[in-house]
């Protein structure tokens, strides 16, 4: 083979779509809030839902119309917080689990930025249910973003949390034997002044959802319910990442078609419920803290 | 030419009915794509196409795009662009 055959070759294989169109990068608000110099394709599996979420949370901040350096992004260890190294905004990358103490301290420094706390479900509620439970308490001015793939997708398929009884995994090769935590509810029970769910079918509510989260005050928690088709998916033969985000669309119901059943009905659903659960008004911490230190430097005791 | 007149010996002159609605232009880029089929299985007018031996997507039928937006809003990857036509 001669070098002009492989030059021949190389000349065949060149694909128009290889090359970028000119502008194609500034016609998406989207792709302007990437960061440019970061390596890209994402390290996420082929058709992963964490892609989704990430499209999603920079349509939210977008649509808010925030300054990129009034955002900080913090996140902890595992697939989904890779999320904040592809953004371009101020980011964190913290240990396993502790992304609510670092985005906590942060937020006690610098009461005037929007922090959001980017977390997997193993991150959230297995290594950091601590830090969950008493950010939720204290109702700090973070919003949490949980992308629940009911596994420990890195490590190799280990089940959380989140696993749903009976799910096969690793660690739980003849099924889960563990209830799953109900992120929402636990949110809800710990004091968060803003809960909802969705899922990465339903991307643009979970935009909406992500923009009344940042937008709110107090401590905020959204659950993007995703989905793992390399781990999770092949354990319990659910078919490709299409097939998956497929059957999220199947098994989910809004929350007011759920409360439009009968009792009985609602107390036999299994689907996802997605929709807003609790949107209250609560005394933010970084708000009674300064309060607290106006009064006491003005003498009061 | 007027429409539908036949000249003599050729057929009359049909313009392809004009679609309504909206309609969009999508860009694929191929470097950041993973080939994950989402946005193939999930098109409503079935505008995009991918063999079992490519690794991207290719844009088949331009002409269908309603700019519904739902493959650059699933792309995981951020790799396809929509933009609506006036």
């Amino acid at each position: 083979m001669s070098n002009q055959d492989i030059l021949d070759a190389a000349t065949l294989k060149q694909d128009d779509a290889l090359i970028p169109q000119s502008g194609w990068f500034e016609r998406s608000e989207t792709l302007q809030k990437l960061r440019k110099n970061k390596k890209f394709p994402t390290i996420w599996c082929s058709g992963c839902g964490i892609g989704i979420v990430m499209g999603a949370l920079i349509r939210a901040i977008d649509h808010l119309g925030l300054d990129n350096d009034k955002v900080a992004l913090v996140a902890g260890i595992g697939c989904t917080a890779r999320m904040p190294v592809y953004m371009d905004f101020n980011t964190l990358h913290t240990t396993h689990g502790r992304a609510l103490a670092f985005a906590t301290g942060l937020k006690i420094a610098r009461p005037d930025m929007k922090v959001i706390a980017i977390m997997g479900d193993g991150d959230a509620l297995a290594i950091g249910g601590n830090h969950f439970i008493h950010a939720a308490r204290r109702n700090m001015g973070i919003t949490a973003l949980v992308v629940n793939n009911a596994i420990y997708g890195m490590t190799g398929g280990q089940y959380s949390p989140t696993t749903p009884l009976g799910g096969r995994a690793t660690t739980a090769p003849y099924g889960n034997v563990e209830p799953p935590f109900p992120i929402c509810d636990l949110a809800i029970a710990a004091g968060a002044s803003y809960v909802s769910r969705s899922t990465v079918y339903h991307a643009l509510e979970l935009d909406k959802f992500l923009a009344e989260a940042i937008a709110k005050e107090g401590f905020s928690v959204v659950e993007a319910v995703s989905y793992c088709h390399t781990t999770f998916g092949r354990f319990n033969k659910l078919g490709t990442a299409a097939d998956m985000l497929r059957s999220l669309k199947d098994n989910s119901i809004p929350r007011s078609a759920l409360e439009r059943l009968t009792p009985e009905e609602r107390a036999a659903n299994t689907k996802i419920v997605r929709g807003n659960f609790v949107n209250v008004d609560r005394p933010q911490y970084t708000q009674v803290y300064s309060n607290l230190v106006t009064r006491v430097q003005a003498g009061e005791r | 030419m007027e429409q539908g007149i036949a000249l003599p010996g050729q057929p009359p002159v049909v313009a392809a009915p004009v679609k309504k609605g909206p309609r969009g232009e999508v860009f694929i880029y191929a470097n950041w794509c993973k080939g994950c089929n989402i946005c193939v299985e999930f098109c409503p007018p079935k505008v995009l196409a991918m063999g079992p031996e490519e690794d991207h997507p290719r844009i088949v039928a331009p002409e269908k795009c309603t700019a519904c937006h739902f493959c650059d809003t699933h792309c995981p990857d951020l790799a396809i662009v929509v933009r609506k036509l006036d």
